[in-house]
C-alpha cells in the first residue's frame, strides 16, 4: 500500500503530462494496448541503468547493477491496428557484483514464436543459448519474471474492464492457456492519463495474492512518462525486489548489430554508460 | 477407647465425615481450576487451560543451545519441517512412472498445494503446506539440454504425461539431477516422493488425514501412498497418546479393582482405595494443568503411575485389617492397631517412592522433571488420604456389614490359601539354604553386569509405533526405496576470523598492483585509490572495504569521461575484494564440501546429501553441453557466481537459499539418512568429526549439526547422563533414609539389596535381549528404585518387630512370612498387574513402561522375600547384636 501511495503522489504531478486522454469510452483491449505501448514500446530504442535490490523476508539484501538496452523491430508507434507491436531486442549487461560483471543476457523477443535468449558467462568464456519456452521464470533471481521485463502479449489473455475510477482503469486479465502460467488471473490498475500500469496483482485459483508489482516512481523523460522505480513482491516467499532506473534515455540510435552474439563477448561500451 | 498414636489418624477416626468432605471438596476445586479455563478460556484469562504438547523437541528446554541454533538455522535457511509422501506401485513394471500413476500424482500434488487453513493466531495469515517449497515432479525445475546447445529450465513434469515414453522421460530427466535422484524419485526409478514443508509441524496429522482421505480412490490402481517423516510421527503420537490414556487408565483401574476383590471379597471395603486412586490422579493432573504445565508424552503417563501407587498403602491397611479383624470383631480397635503398626513403614515407603520420582527433577529434561515432581505430589497425596480416608471410610461401614470378613483361620500361617502356602515355602527355602541363595544372587549379579555392559543406548521416535503401524510400514518402505526420509542438517559457518585491516592492507596492495592494466588512466586512478586507502582508518577488513567502496563510488560518479573506465575498474576491484568474504563462492570451499559429502555418502546409513555443490556442479554440466566430466566445481569464484546466477533464472531461484545464505557466508548440507536411530545419527556425527579432524577445513570453517534427527540425539545424551545422576541421587537419599529409619547402617544397606539386585537384573536382561535403552527405559531406572524399596522396608521393619516379639530369628521369620509377607505378596501382585494394562498400548513407550515396571516390581517383591531372609540368617548375629535393637538374645519364647 505504501508503495502504491508513493506511486499515486507521483501521478498527481503527472496530471499535466502531455499523454493523451482518450476519455472513458475505451474498451479493455484498447486500454491494454495503450498500457503495453507505454510500458514497453516508447521510443524506437531506449537505455537505462538499473539498480536491482532483492530483499528477502528476513531483510537480507542483494544488489545488482546492470544496463538494459532495448531496440524495437517495428518502426511504427501507432496504436491503430497495434502497429507498434512487434519483436524487440534486449541487451542486459551486468556491472555489479564484481563476480558477475561483464555477464550479458540478451533476448530477441518474438511475437509468433518462442523468444531467443543468450547468456554470456565471461568466467567460463561461454556464450550459451537459453531455452525460453516458459517466460514465467525468475529474472536473474529477482521477484520479477521475464515477462514482467519484456512484456506479456496482450493476446495471451482475455481482458475485462471491471472498474473505472477518477484516475484508474481497473482491469482483470484471464489467461487463455491457464496451464502455461502460475496464476489464475491478474488485475491491473492503469493510470487514465498516462496509461502507465501502476499496479498489477496476480492471484491463484483460491483468490490468494501471488505477486504484486507496483510502479513507485514515474518521471517524464524526453516527454515520455516513464516508470523509474518499481517493486515486485512475492507474497508466497515474502521476498521483494526493487528496480531503480536511472540515466533513462530514448532514441539513442542503438544499432541493430550490437544485439548479436558477436557483441556478447565484446560489450558495446559506449552505449552502456 | 484405644486411641491411635498418630494425631492425623485420631482426627480421621473422630470426624470421618469431615475427612471425606475435605477430600471431595479439595479435589473438586482442583478439577474445576483445570477444566473451567479449558472449556471457557476467554472467560478466565488468568487461569491456565489444558495444553497438549507432543513435540519431542520440548524434551529440551527452549533455551537449550542446540535448539536455539536449530531454530536460528531453520530461519536463516528458510527450512520447514517436512511431511514425506512416498508413492510406490509394485504392480506396474515401470513403477509409478506410467501415465496413470503420474496423472494421479499430479492431481495429488495440486490438492496438497491447497492444504492451507486460516491461522487462528493471525487471521490474515494462513498455515499449512508451504506451496512454494513443495518438492513434486510438477513443481520443480529440470535443468537440461534442449535443442542445439541450449540449456533449459523447465518444469520437470509440467502436465501429466500421455504416453509411456513421456512418463519414462520424466524419470530419466529426474535421474540426471543429483538434487532429485534418491530424493524425488527412488534410486531404482520406480517410486516417487513428494515433500510437503509445513508452516508448523503440528499440522502434519491434519495434512496426513486430508491426503489419506484424498487417495482413498486409489484403491485397486496399484498405487500406494505412504506418509512418513519425523513431524508426522511426532504429531500422530500425540493423537494416539490420548486414545492410549483413555484406554490404559480405566483399564488399570478395572484390573486393580478386580484383584482387590479377589483378595478381600468385600466390595464396600475395596471401594476406598479406588476412591483414593481416582482422587489422587485427578487432583494431580488438575494441579498439573492449573499450574500451567503441558500434557506431554511423559506427563500423560502420570495417572497410570499414580493409580497403582495410590492403592498400595491402602492394600497394606486392608490386608492387615483383613487378617486381624476376625480376632477382635471390632473395626475401630482393629484399625487403630493396624494404623499404629503401619504408620511408620507407610510413611517411609511413601517418602522413598517420592524420592525416586523426585530425583527425576535432577535430569535436564523438562518434561521428565515435571513428570517426577507431579508423581511425587500424587504419591504424597495418596499417602495423606490413605492414612486419613481409609480409617474414616472403615468407620462408615456398619459392623454388621463386616461380618464374615477376614481370614477364616486365624494364626493358620502356612496352611491357608495358595498365597500363604507359597510364601511360607519361600521363607523356609531361603532360611534353610542361605548360602545357596546368596551364590545364586551373586551369579545373577554377574550376569546382570554382563548384560548391562551390552546395553545399547538408542531411540527413534518412529519406533515408538508398533511394527505394523502405517507410520512404521511407510518408514520401512520409503527408506528401502529412497535415500532416506530422515533429514539431518550440517551447518558450515565461518569461524572466528581475526581479520584486521592492518593485516589485510598488504594483500590489498599486492592484488591491486597485479590488477593494473593498459586501460586509459588506470595508473593515475590506482594511485589515487591507494591514497584513499591509506587515509582510511578502519579496524577490520570489512570496515576498511566498506569505507573505501563508498569513496570510490563517489569518485566514479564524479569521474570525467576519460577516467570513467579507470574508476570503474577501481570500483570493480574494491567490490571483488569485498566479495572474497563470500566463502561459499570460493572453489576451494566448495571442493571441501564436496569431499565432506563424499565421506558422508560412504556411510551406509547416509543415503545421500544435497548441498550448494550439487547445484553448482549440475548447472555447470548443463552449461557445458551436459558432458559428464563437466559435473564439477568450476575453477574460479567468478565462474561459480555466474553459474549460480544462471541457475537463478529458473522457476525457483529461492531454492538456493535453503543451501546457502544470500551473503554466501553460511551453508548447510542436507543429509538424508535411512534410519532415524540415535546410534546411526551419532555414528554420522562421529564420522564427520573424524573427517574434519583429518582434513582441516579451509578458511577456518566450523561445522555444527541441527535438525530433528540430531536434536533427538542431544536430548537422549542429556537424558542418559541425567538419569545416571538421578539414579545415583535417589540411591544415596533412599539409603540415608533407610539408615535413619532403622537407626543402623547394616539394616539400611540390607534394605537396598533386593531393589539393587532387581533393577540390575532387569537392566541386565534389557542388555542381553538387545532392547534399546531408550527414553522410557531410562526414566524407569530411578523411579523403580523408590518403588521397589517399599517391600524391603515392610519386610525388615516387620522382621525387627517380630524378632523383638519372638526373641529368635527362626521364630520371627515364621511370623514375618505370615501376615506381613502376604501384604507384600498382595502388593507386588496388585502393582505388577496394575501396570499390565499398558501392554494393550499400541505405542511402544507405554508398552515398555508397563512390561519393565511390572517386571521390576515382581522381581523386587520376590527378591525381598528370597534374599532378605537368607541375608538376615547369615548376618543374624551382627544384625541383631547391633545396638539399637534391644533384647537381641536367645530368650526363646515357648
Amino acid at each position: 500500500m505504501r508503495a502504491l501511495k508513493i506511486g499515486l503522489s507521483f501521478l498527481a504531478a503527472l496530471a499535466l503530462s502531455p499523454a493523451a486522454n482518450a476519455g472513458d469510452t475505451m474498451d479493455a483491449t484498447d486500454i491494454v494496448h495503450r498500457a503495453n505501448y507505454m510500458s514497453y514500446y516508447q521510443g524506437r530504442d531506449g537505455r537505462a541503468q538499473v539498480t536491482m535490490t532483492i530483499t528477502d523476508s528476513q531483510g537480507r539484501e542483494r544488489t545488482r547493477k546492470m544496463t538494459i538496452l532495448r531496440r524495437d523491430d517495428s518502426e511504427s508507434d501507432a496504436l491503430d491496428g497495434a502497429a507498434y507491436l512487434g519483436g524487440q531486442k534486449f541487451y542486459v549487461y551486468f556491472h555489479r557484483p564484481a563476480d558477475v560483471s561483464k555477464m550479458v543476457f540478451m533476448v530477441w523477443k518474438h511475437l509468433q514464436r518462442d523468444d531467443d535468449r543468450w547468456l554470456y558467462l565471461p568466467a567460463l568464456d561461454l556464450v550459451k543459448r537459453i531455452a525460453a519456452s516458459d517466460k514465467r521464470t525468475s529474472f536473474i533471481g529477482s521477484d520479477f519474471f521475464y515477462e514482467d521485463v519484456s512484456g506479456r502479449l496482450p493476446e495471451d489473455d482475455e481482458h475485462e474492464l471491471i472498474e473505472t475510477s477518477e484516475t484508474f482503469y481497473r482491469l482483470r486479465h484471464t489467461p487463455k492457456d491457464p496451464a502455461s502460467v502460475e496464476f489464475a488471473w491478474f488485475e491491473t490498475f492503469i493510470h487514465k492519463k498516462t496509461f502507465l500500469p501502476i499496479q498489477a496483482v496476480y492471484f491463484d485459483g483460491a483468490g490468494n495474492k501471488l505477486r504484486t508489482i507496483t510502479a513507485t516512481r514515474v518521471d517524464t523523460v524526453q516527454g515520455h512518462p516513464t516508470v523509474t522505480a518499481a517493486t515486485a513482491v512475492n507474497h508466497s516467499t515474502g521476498s521483494r525486489t526493487n528496480m531503480e532506473y536511472s540515466s533513462v534515455a530514448y532514441d539513442i540510435g542503438l544499432p541493430d548489430d550490437i544485439f548479436s552474439e558477436r557483441y556478447l563477448r565484446r560489450a558495446p561500451k559506449k552505449y552502456l554508460r | 477407647m484405644t486411641q491411635p498414636k498418630n494425631l492425623l489418624i485420631r482426627l480421621a477416626l473422630a470426624w470421618p465425615r469431615l475427612v471425606t468432605w475435605l477430600m471431595l471438596v479439595s479435589t473438586a476445586v482442583l478439577v474445576a481450576l483445570a477444566t473451567v479455563p479449558s472449556l471457557w478460556p476467554a472467560a478466565f484469562p488468568a487461569l491456565n487451560p489444558l495444553v497438549v504438547d507432543t513435540d519431542p523437541e520440548n524434551m529440551l528446554a527452549a533455551d537449550e543451545p542446540v535448539r536455539v541454533f536449530h531454530n536460528r538455522m531453520k530461519a536463516e535457511f528458510a527450512l520447514n519441517d517436512i511431511v514425506v509422501l512416498g508413492i510406490v506401485n509394485e504392480d506396474h513394471p515401470d513403477g509409478v512412472f506410467n501415465p496413470d500413476s503420474l496423472g494421479r500424482i499430479y492431481e495429488l500434488t495440486r490438492f496438497a498445494a491447497t492444504l492451507q487453513w486460516p491461522d487462528p493466531e493471525a487471521p490474515e495469515k494462513t498455515m499449512g503446506v508451504v506451496t512454494v517449497d513443495m518438492i513434486a515432479p510438477s513443481m520443480v525445475d529440470s535443468i537440461e539440454q534442449r535443442g542445439l546447445g541450449a540449456v533449459s529450465f523447465d518444469w520437470l513434469m509440467p502436465r501429466p504425461p500421455r504416453t509411456r515414453q513421456e512418463a519414462l522421460a520424466v524419470r530419466d530427466r529426474a535421474q540426471r539431477l543429483p538434487m532429485l535422484d534418491g530424493t524425488l524419485l527412488s534410486e531404482d526409478g520406480k517410486a516417487l516422493s513428494l515433500y510437503l514443508p509445513l508452516t508448523h509441524k503440528h499440522l502434519s496429522y491434519r495434512v496426513r488425514e486430508a491426503l489419506l482421505d484424498r487417495v482413498s480412490s486409489w484403491e485397486g490402481t496399484g498405487d500406494v501412498l505412504h506418509i512418513t517423516g519425523l513431524p508426522v510421527a511426532e504429531d500422530i503420537f500425540g493423537v494416539e497418546m490420548f486414545i492410549q490414556m483413555a484406554i490404559s487408565a480405566p483399564a488399570a483401574m478395572a484390573v486393580i479393582f478386580l484383584l482387590m476383590w479377589i483378595f478381600f471379597r468385600n466390595l464396600r471395603l475395596i471401594v476406598s482405595p479406588m476412591i483414593i486412586a481416582m482422587v489422587c490422579s485427578m487432583s494431580t493432573m488438575a494441579l498439573l494443568v492449573a499450574t500451567g504445565n503441558t500434557i506431554h508424552i511423559m506427563s500423560s503417563m502420570i495417572p497410570i503411575f499414580i493409580m497403582p501407587i495410590a492403592v498400595l498403602d491402602a492394600v497394606h491397611i486392608l490386608s492387615e485389617f483383613f487378617d486381624r479383624y476376625r480376632d477382635t470383631g471390632d473395626r475401630r480397635a482393629t484399625i487403630v492397631a493396624v494404623m499404629d503398626e503401619l504408620y511408620k513403614p507407610m510413611l517411609f515407603t511413601s517418602l522413598t517412592t517420592s524420592v525416586g520420582f523426585a530425583s527425576l527433577a535432577l535430569t535436564p529434561i523438562p518434561p521428565v522433571q515435571v513428570f517426577g515432581v507431579f508423581v511425587t505430589v500424587g504419591v504424597m497425596l495418596a499417602w495423606f488420604w490413605t492414612i486419613t480416608f481409609v480409617p474414616a471410610f472403615i468407620m462408615f461401614i456398619p459392623e454388621a456389614k463386616l461380618a464374615g470378613f477376614g481370614r477364616q483361620q486365624a494364626n493358620g500361617e502356612g496352611k491357608g490359601d495358595w498365597l500363604s502356602r507359597a510364601l511360607s515355602g519361600i521363607g523356609r527355602f531361603s532360611h534353610g539354604r542361605p548360602r545357596f541363595v546368596l551364590l545364586a544372587v551373586l551369579a545373577l549379579a554377574m550376569l546382570s553386569a554382563f548384560g548391562i555392559s551390552r546395553i545399547v543406548i538408542n531411540d527413534n521416535p518412529i519406533k515408538w509405533f508398533e511394527e505394523d503401524h502405517p507410520i512404521r510400514v511407510a518408514d520401512k518402505v520409503l527408506n528401502d526405496h529412497f535415500a532416506g526420509t530422515y533429514m539431518a542438517f550440517l551447518a558450515l559457518t565461518p569461524g572466528m576470523e581475526i581479520d584486521s585491516a592492518a593485516d589485510y592492507r598488504s594483500q590489498f596492495e599486492r592484488r591491486l598492483s597485479a590488477r593494473e592494466s593498459g586501460l586509459e588512466g588506470v595508473t593515475e586512478v590506482f594511485a589515487q585509490l591507494r591514497a584513499e586507502a591509506v587515509a582510511i582508518d578502519a579496524a577490520t577488513r570489512a570496515e576498511f572495504l566498506d569505507l573505501l567502496g563508498q569513496r570510490v563510488a563517489a569518485r566514479l560518479d564524479a569521474a570525467p569521461d576519460d577516467l570513467y573506465q579507470a574508476w570503474d575498474e577501481a570500483d570493480l576491484f574494491v567490490d571483488s575484494e569485498r566479495q572474497r568474504s563470500e566463502l561459499f563462492k570460493q572453489p576451494e570451499v566448495l571442493r571441501y564440501m564436496e569431499g565432506l559429502q563424499e565421506a558422508l555418502g560412504a556411510m551406509e546409513v547416509v543415503g545421500k546429501s544435497n548441498a550448494l555443490t550439487d547445484v553448482v556442479k549440475t548447472v555447470h554440466r548443463e552449461l557445458l553441453l551436459g558432458a559428464d566430466d563437466e559435473f564439477r566445481i568450476p575453477d574460479t569464484s567468478e565462474a561459480v557466481a555466474q553459474t549460480l546466477l544462471t541457475y537463478q533464472n529458473s522457476h525457483r531461484p529461492y531454492d538456493l537459499w535453503h543451501f546457502v545464505t544470500p551473503d554466501y557466508r553460511k551453508a548447510t548440507i542436507w543429509v538424508q539418512l535411512t534410519s532415524g536411530d540415535n546410534v546411526d545419527m551419532s555414528a554420522v556425527v562421529d564420522a564427520v568429526d573424524a573427517y574434519v579432524a583429518d582434513n582441516p577445513p579451509p578458511m577456518g570453517l566450523e561445522h555444527r549439526w541441527y535438525g530433528l534427527t540430531y536434536i533427538n540425539v542431544v536430548w537422549q545424551q542429556k537424558m542418559v547422563s541425567g538419569m545416571g545422576k538421578a539414579l545415583l541421587g535417589s540411591f544415596v537419599i533412599v539409603l540415608a533414609m533407610m539408615v535413619f529409619l532403622f537407626r543402623s547402617l547394616w539394616w539400611g544397606v540390607l534394605s537396598m539389596v533386593p531393589l539393587t539386585v532387581s533393577v540390575g537384573l532387569i537392566y541386565g536382561v534389557v542388555g542381553l535381549i538387545g532392547k534399546d535403552y531408550d527414553m522410557p527405559v531410562a526414566v524407569l531406572s530411578s523411579l523403580s528404585l523408590g518403588l521397589a524399596v517399599d517391600y524391603a522396608i515392610h519386610f525388615l521393619a516387620r522382621s525387627r518387630a517380630a524378632f523383638e516379639a519372638h526373641g529368635t530369628w527362626p521364630a520371627a521369620l515364621e511370623s514375618v512370612f505370615g501376615e506381613p509377607a502376604r501384604a507384600i505378596g498382595r502388593n507386588a501382585i496388585v502393582l505388577g498387574v496394575g501396570f499390565l494394562p499398558l501392554l494393550l498400548a499400541p505405542l511402544i513407550p507405554y508398552y515398555t513402561v508397563g512390561v519393565l515396571i511390572a517386571a521390576i516390581l515382581a522381581t523386587a517383591g520376590l527378591a525381598t522375600l528370597v534374599i532378605l531372609p537368607a541375608a538376615i540368617t547369615l548376618l543374624e548375629s551382627r544384625l541383631f547384636n547391633t545396638k539399637g535393637v534391644p533384647h537381641a538374645s536367645a530368650e526363646d519364647r515357648p
